[in-house]
């Protein structure tokens, strides 16, 4: 006996369906109604607690909190993301928060020093990421991302919904139409927390050993895999392969015998202040009533040993005080004082050449990844 | 008069390790006090302490530590170099125990 | 007690991995040593005579029996099966590779440890009563502000290059197991029409000048306390001296300075800092506070089983007259474990003994553990119940010995036999005065008697404020051992005077046994401590019997 025919609709017709329908959505919309949506089932949320990812979850904790949230620790992370997942986990009062992680045999197997990240980029995002994701989203029939068009030529054409490559799953993009303005204002509008490290140069935040600041002008996702073909984890693929963008040059800049070099977080560069400078000892006295150092545009403060740490103090005297001008330490200040230097209210440090060839960016770099701070958690002001 | 020279060794600690270590005549670090060269004059210590630090990658904090002749070779010329050169007394942990 | 939270983690595990970067840089040679020193000493990793040392925090002395099993676990993998616990409560390993250290930081991020700044010339491990929570005299629990200052000081980015290290030590009972005054900053708990706050002294310290900590500011009330911590801290770093690292010290601020100076200092720092803070440190202090919380203790269980073992096992009762202190329910007991069994290293306990204190926490002490700065091993909620089977099993294990106060429990720095500062030896000092007592069978008559031993001027044996003080010094390559007499390290501190002449290592034991014969001479009676019979008499009986020879003469 023949059975009865149904039509069921292909994925991909479902998609183009699904995409009509909701073209004229706002994203918290597309959201809210995905949810209840019974042609997308069991929906899970998928978000990395990076950069962006407190707008999508701030939506979800207004339409639906108890939605499953998977996090997918690649044990690889910065500590700042370990924290801010906890901090708006709680704030947002998310109840499902799921966090994934690779099998512990199989790190072992692939990589039992951890530096596979070094020698095979791809395998390692397979192993951390995408093995241990695509096995969470067994249990799901679609999953939300906050995967945007202006973050790269390779997701230009984003809709809110697409086939997911790698199951027979629908992706939704609830922010597919969003830019970076967009994101900025809904997170100042609605008072959420940033991602700490943000602020310092990072517009895209992965794992710890792929992810570097990204300077002015460059694409936000240019710290991601810098000086690699490689733009994607292998979560997220266009049209079932990776579309590939070479990221813009920085400036290159190399020091010189005999002249300054001025360390920021963005890197090394060279002199480029003209102006009067209050030059201070580390002795000074702020108290001195005839040091009138509020005007001054910029004060440069001497490190004459590095284990001298009374310049750490002026600096914050200095800050505290509503000094807003230029703040720089000079002299002896190695790498690892880096963090110690900015938390103290420095702008920038100045070397001399033979301690920048000695301790070149790299190191600063790494220092400058600075640990989660117990001062701001304490309520001090920075 | 000037006072007389006390012979020294040159001595230091190894970067991976900590362990005490001993500077030869034919500069290489030891482990061992007796095969240290026991210099007893100022102007070759002084030489000897300049080309020690120059090739001391991996030795930490280079100086001249106090010894005497002895019929093996260079012995403890104070009591921290006695400790330095064969381990604790309140436990048989150490160079004593490596030796043994 | 405090556990780590995911934020600790996190920080304790970027440090780690930044430490072993630093070994990699060091090794590569992008580091010199000279560079690399501060680095290894802010996570307490020093270089002494043999080896490397690696000294590990236990804040104020508190300690899980997961956290001693660990320690023990280290001690047997990258050490050689023991460890040695120190007068600021840490743990010090003395044989580690200089590249094994970054596994033994990640083994002790797994259970919550680190070793950040146990050295260098920065805010150092916070102290506080060993007997905290669980002693009948106190006023409030100590530990939480304990807690909210490591974790203010933990890689405060002002502070981390001070002029010298930097020590705060927080009693929360009138009677100070803390040696509060002999701290950079020592506070004193009170509570001044019903709000908690802290009397605040600054100076104090021991080392070649020792000094007893001055009040600053009599009261400071909670909410306050890091900002005012702060405040000290930066007029500290901006007036210690930086030309002579033995004027460096807050102490000598306040000697040359003068207290007044340093309290306006402190107080105009204090308007700039205040409104920095915005108060979330009171919600963290409320966090932490709750996880201090006393155990569930049990009432009615009845002590019958302690009184009857008190009265058929005369070694129980010594024990147990020696070893136990009073508990905030009748019904418990704060038991100490001794590690200063006669003839041992002072301080020092094998992984075994470590893994077995461990278990009878968990079992019988509510997984309740505290290093003392007078390096025992506390049991703070046990029992009255439970204390004849703990002691026996402690007994067992060598760590039975019924000592605590008495003569042979004796402070004792490393010395000459691993220190690169000392001048002298102090453990084998320490071992004899302890063996030969336990010959003569007199230290039970002898009462309490606190003999301290420091090897070096450095003073980290506390020689100064030992009722006997022993202060090894190298007299042309030559050990030799100068007594102190009268020092006292509680709320009532002394510091001790320098009876005459040092002795050879071969005479001092024969001149303390001496000394103390001389006292149990001139004493009133049996109940007339040592202490006590040096204040009512003074120096002169004393000296007499130090120097008989002279008195001849």
């Amino acid at each position: 006996m023949m059975a009865n025919v149904v039509a069921i609709p292909t994925r991909a017709a479902r998609i183009a369906a699904l995409n009509t329908r909701y073209r004229h959505h706002a994203a918290i919309k597309v959201l809210g109604d995905a949810l209840q949506d019974k042609e997308l089932g069991r929906v899970a949320m998928v978000s990395s607690f990076g950069a962006d990812s407190v707008v999508l979850l701030h939506m979800l904790s207004l339409v639906e909190r108890n939605t499953p949230v998977l996090f997918i620790d690649t044990q690889m992370l910065f500590p700042e993301t370990l924290i801010y997942q906890s901090q708006v986990a709680s704030k947002l009062g998310l109840t499902d928060l799921r966090t994934i992680r690779a099998n512990p045999t199989a790190i072992n197997a692939a990589d039992p020093d951890g530096d596979l990240h070094g020698r095979d980029p791809d395998a390692c995002c397979d192993l951390r990421k995408t093995v241990p994701l695509n096995r969470a989203l067994a249990d799901f029939d679609s999953w939300i991302t906050g995967r945007k068009r202006f973050q790269g030529a390779d997701r230009a054409a984003l809709e809110f919904f697409e086939e997911d490559p790698a199951g027979p799953r629908i992706k939704i993009n609830p922010l597919a139409h969003w830019d970076a303005r967009d994101v900025a204002d809904y997170i100042a509008n609605n008072h959420l927390p940033r991602h700490p490290l943000v602020a310092k140069g990072y517009p895209s935040i992965g794992c710890q050993p792929c992810t570097s600041p990204v300077l002015e002008g460059e694409d936000p996702r240019a710290g991601r895999w810098r000086g690699l073909d490689k733009t994607e984890c292998g979560i997220h693929f266009v049209n079932g392969k990776m579309q590939r963008i070479a990221p813009a040059e920085p400036v290159v800049f190399t020091p010189e015998e005999g002249r300054p070099v001025i360390v920021r977080d963005a890197g090394f560069g060279p002199e480029d202040w003209t102006g009067p400078i209050l030059e201070l000892a580390p002795e000074a006295d702020l108290d001195d009533p005839n040091l009138h150092y509020m005007d001054a545009p910029m004060i440069r403060i001497a490190f004459p040993s590095f284990s001298d740490g009374r310049g750490f103090t002026l600096a914050r005297r200095l800050r505290v005080a509503g000094y807003k001008g230029r703040l720089r330490a000079q002299g002896h200040v190695i790498a690892d004082q880096f963090p110690m230097a900015r938390r103290s209210g420095f702008d920038e440090v100045e070397i001399d050449f033979a301690l920048a060839k000695r301790q070149p960016w790299e190191l600063w770099k790494r220092s400058a990844e600075v640990a989660p701070s117990y001062l701001n958690r304490l309520g001090r002001s920075a | 008069m000037a006072r007389a020279f006390e012979p020294v060794v040159i001595s230091a600690n190894d970067l991976f390790d900590g362990r005490t270590i001993y500077l030869t005549g034919k500069d290489e670090w030891v482990p061992h006090l007796r095969q240290a060269e026991l210099i007893t004059d100022e102007e070759h210590a002084r030489h000897r302490m300049a080309h020690a630090l120059a090739l001391s990658d991996h030795a930490v904090g280079v100086f001249l530590a106090p010894a005497k002749a002895g019929p093996d070779g260079p012995e403890p010329g104070h009591p921290r170099e006695a400790f330095r050169a064969y381990g604790p007394s309140n436990y048989f942990h150490g160079k004593q125990a490596e030796d043994a | 007690m405090y556990q780590h939270s995911e934020f600790d983690r996190a920080f304790v595990v970027d440090r780690a991995a930044r430490f072993r970067d630093q070994v990699h840089r060091r090794i590569s040679g992008a580091l010199t040593e000279d560079e690399f020193r501060p680095l290894r000493l802010m996570n307490g990793v020093y270089l002494q005579l043999h080896a490397y040392m690696f000294r590990i925090a236990i804040p104020y002395g508190t300690i899980s029996p997961d956290q001693l099993r660990q320690l023990a676990h280290i001690a047997d993998r990258w050490d050689k099966g023991y460890g040695h616990f120190t007068t600021r409560t840490n743990i010090q390993f003395n044989w580690p590779k200089l590249v094994d250290i970054p596994d033994m930081m990640d083994s002790l991020a797994e259970v919550g440890m680190h070793a950040i700044q146990t050295s260098g010339n920065t805010i150092r491990n916070v102290t506080a009563d060993h007997f905290a929570g669980a002693a009948a005299d106190e006023i409030a629990d100590p530990r939480p502000y304990a807690e909210l200052i490591r974790q203010w000081s933990t890689d405060h980015p002002e502070f981390q290059f001070l002029p010298r290290k930097f020590k705060i030590a927080i009693s929360g009972s009138p009677n100070d197991r803390a040696v509060v005054k002999s701290h950079d900053i020592g506070l004193r708990m009170l509570s001044r029409d019903g709000v908690t706050g802290f009397e605040v002294s600054v100076g104090g310290g021991l080392g070649r000048t020792p000094l007893v900590g001055k009040v600053v500011r009599d009261f400071v009330p909670a909410v306050d306390l890091l900002p005012y911590l702060e405040a000290i801290l930066s007029a500290y770093n901006t007036v210690g001296r930086r030309d002579n690292k033995f004027k460096a010290r807050l102490k000598i601020a306040v000697l040359e300075l003068g207290i007044e100076h340093i309290r306006e200092l402190v107080e105009a720092r204090f308007k700039e800092i205040r409104p920095q803070f915005d108060g979330s440190d009171q919600q963290v202090l409320a966090e932490i506070a709750t996880q201090f919380r006393a155990p569930d203790l049990v009432s009615g269980r009845g002590t019958e089983v302690y009184d009857a073992a008190r009265k058929a096992d005369p070694i129980f009762r010594a024990w147990s007259d020696t070893n136990l202190h009073g508990h905030k329910h009748p019904d418990y007991a704060i038991a100490t474990i001794s590690l200063k069994k006669h003839g041992e290293t002072p301080g020092d306990a094998s992984s075994d003994q470590m893994r077995l204190i461990a278990d009878l926490a968990e079992k019988l002490g509510h997984g309740d553990i505290r290093i003392s700065h007078e390096q025992n091993v506390v049991l703070p909620h046990v029992h009255k119940a439970d204390l004849p089977v703990l002691h026996a099993a402690l007994r067992e294990a060598g760590l039975g010995t019924a000592n605590l106060g008495l003569i042979s429990d004796i402070i004792a720095c490393p010395g000459l036999d691993y220190c690169a500062l000392a001048t002298a030896r102090s453990i084998p000092i320490a071992q004899q005065i302890a063996t030969r007592f336990d010959e003569l069978k007199l230290e039970h008559e002898i009462g309490e008697l606190k003999i301290k031993i420091s090897g070096c001027i450095n003073a980290c044996g506390h020689h100064h404020v030992g009722h006997i003080g022993i202060l090894g010094l190298d007299r042309a390559g030559v050990e030799n051992y100068q007594v102190t007499l009268g020092g006292d390290g509680t709320e009532t501190m002394a510091v001790g005077e320098r009876a005459g002449p040092g002795f050879s290592k071969d005479e001092i034991i024969p001149a303390i046994e001496r000394l103390v014969q001389g006292y149990l001479a001139v004493r009133e009676d049996a109940s007339e401590t040592f202490l006590q019979a040096y204040r009512r008499l003074g120096p002169e009986p004393f000296k007499a019997a130090l120097y008989p020879a002279k008195e001849a003469a």
